[in-house]
């Protein structure tokens, strides 16, 4: 198995999707701190500061948040599956492991390690950044206070899991430009608006982008009503619950059909 | 045991019949041609064979077993198939290191197996700059990297130039016959395997037509003889028991009868024949014979 998660990765790096996809990531994290950064601190229409200010404690901890790139690691596991179908590659891919199980279960294995990978990269990127408005600002960095431990650990686990997410839609919808646009949509229309709404979280908190938000324990005052999330540890359940879902569906629909 | 084994296979799309009830095998050692038209159901063959496609019926086997229950495929059997694809933005010599890590072989399999079908130049090449004929030289080397003794090939030549298919028929030769692997190639150009098979295979609408070693059946033409004459000779053979076809207006083919037996007959009836000859059947025409590709031709 190793050896198939190995040539799964090696399949990802040997073309350049995946530093262009990085290289939009950066960039769209670097827009979100410099809104984020340019708005420290300044006062919302009604009088209120609308986000804390650089040396507020607070504000790290939003900073580090808005690293999720969850939306490019869902990408980069749809296209590792449904990629396969594009080129025509699959046919090779079944021919070295006929044991078609095996090549889903060594793509998850991959999308846990491109999960992390990314999710690393955009860790660290936002944390040199913010950091530096935090000191420049004035304000004093503690990394172990206000939760960021725990949000770090959030986004490592959101965008690993979004991955899984998309190699499951992908082995399930297989057409890759279906999948992204059912991808995205999903994630940034259906998700934002169910799981915005405290009075939709009912229902939201049990999909996919609820359950991340419920793992980050973002839980900011966004003046609807109390929010209405499941804990953590039940958030990295739906998200997990979601992924083996697809890939066990998966299983048993698309790996069983010809190959012509 | 044999390499590969074909029985009884049937396979169907919705209404179309790709193969029914095909079997046939190939031992080690030996290059089997598997020839017909297109649309015969070459490729829904070989892809059950390599597990891409599930059979409705019947089973088809390497070294014995199905291939989806190998634990080691391409050490076993090298495949190349119609239309293999690559990604396009990926060099060929990644391509290859991809399967080989995936398979466990050695890391310098890729650059090996690229030099044995002369593309070691083209090897940090991205695919998608690639002409037919070079795609088609890193689909075999993808089928040499675990040296297997079996090789499944749908339309290998498919895309070389006449020097590469020159090159292609010694290198399927030389697989079978020094190396000691069975080799079952489709084609629906006879000439293209013609000098290079032992045994043929022929299926035309699924449906196996004939099967046997090259020398069988190009034999003797199924010993038609063709006859040239201005006289009207026909009624004469066929009282002698031959059966006889105008092929075209004053020429004849006959069969039953050998040359010279004809000779014979048209001394008694005193018929002038400006030409005599056994039908020199190349593979070609016992093709289209037997796939019905010949009739109204
Ligand atoms: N996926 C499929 N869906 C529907 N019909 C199919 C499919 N694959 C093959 N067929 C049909 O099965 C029959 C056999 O096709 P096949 O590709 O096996 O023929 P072939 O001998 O390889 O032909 P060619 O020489 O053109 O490659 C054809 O009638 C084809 O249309
Ligand atoms: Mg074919």
């Amino acid at each position: 198995m190793t050896n198939l998660i190995r040539a799964e990765l090696q399949k990802l790096f040997t073309t350049r999707l995946w530093w262009a996809m990085a290289l939009v990531m950066l960039a769209l994290t670097s827009l979100g701190l410099v809104f984020l950064i340019t708005t420290a601190g300044a006062p919302a229409p009604n009088g209120q500061p609308a986000l804390p200010a650089l040396d507020d404690p607070a504000w790290l901890p939003l900073a580090l948040s808005n690293a999720n790139g969850n939306i490019f690691t869902m990408i980069l596991g749809i296209v590792l599956m449904t990629g396969e179908y594009r080129y025509q590659t699959i046919t090779g891919t079944f021919l070295t492991t006929p044991k078609r199980g095996r090549v889903i279960a060594a793509k998850l294995g991959a999308g846990v390690i491109i999960g992390a990978f990314f999710a690393v990269v955009s860790l660290l990127f936002t944390a040199v950044v913010a950091v530096t408005a935090v000191l420049i600002g004035g304000g004093a960095v503690d990394l172990t206070a206000n939760r960021i431990p725990q949000l770090a650990v959030g986004v490592l686990a959101t965008m690993i899991l979004y991955a899984l997410f998309g190699i499951g839609l992908g082995a399930l919808v297989r057409n890759q430009v279906a999948a992204l646009i059912g991808g995205i949509v999903w994630a940034f229309v259906i998700e934002s608006v169910l799981s915005s709404f405290p009075a939709l979280q009912t229902v939201g908190k049990w999909l996919p982008g609820g359950a991340a938000q419920a793992l980050m324990s973002i839980d900011f005052d966004t003046g609807l009503g109390e929010s209405n999330l499941l804990p953590a540890w039940g958030g990295a359940l739906v998200l997990i619950g979601y992924a083996l879902l697809f890939a066990v569906v998966a299983n048993l629909t698309t790996t069983r059909r010809d190959i012509t | 045991m044999t390499a590969i084994e074909i029985r009884n296979l049937s396979k169907s799309f919705g209404a179309v019949r790709a193969v029914d009830d095909v079997s046939f095998t190939v031992e080690a050692g030996t290059v089997t041609g598997y020839l017909g038209p297109n649309g015969a159901g070459k490729t829904t063959t070989l892809r059950s064979l390599l597990g891409l496609v599930t059979p409705d019926s019947g089973e088809a086997l390497v070294n014995g077993r199905r291939y989806a229950g190998l634990d080691h495929p391409l050490n076993e059997v090298g495949a190349v198939l119609e239309a293999t694809s690559f990604h396009p933005g990926r060099t060929a010599r990644d391509h290859l290191r991809i399967m080989t890590t995936a398979a466990g072989l050695p890391a310098s399999r890729p650059d090996e197996a690229l030099e044995q079908v002369g593309l070691a130049d083209a090897a940090r090449k991205r695919v998608g700059g690639f002409s037919l004929g070079m795609r088609q030289r890193l689909a075999l080397a993808g089928a040499l990297l675990g040296q297997p003794k079996i090789f499944i090939l749908d339309e290998p030549a498919n895309g070389l130039d006449p020097a590469g298919i020159q090159w292609l028929r010694g290198f399927l030769r030389h697989l079978a016959h020094d190396t000691g692997a069975a080799v079952l190639v489709s084609s629906h150009v006879l000439a293209e395997v013609e000098q290079t098979v032992d045994n043929v295979v022929i299926i035309a609408k699924g449906r196996l037509v004939r099967q046997g070693s090259l020398a069988e059946l190009t034999g003797n033409g199924g010993g038609a003889v063709r006859v040239k004459t201005k006289d009207d000779f026909a009624p004469a053979l066929r009282a002698a028991g031959a059966e006889v076809e105008e092929v075209e207006p004053g020429v004849l083919k006959v069969r039953g009868l050998d040359a010279e037996e004809i000779g014979r007959l048209a001394l008694d009836q005193r018929v002038l024949l400006t030409e005599v000859a056994h039908e020199r059947s190349d593979l070609q025409s016992v093709f289209l014979e037997l796939t019905g590709e010949g009739a109204g031709a």
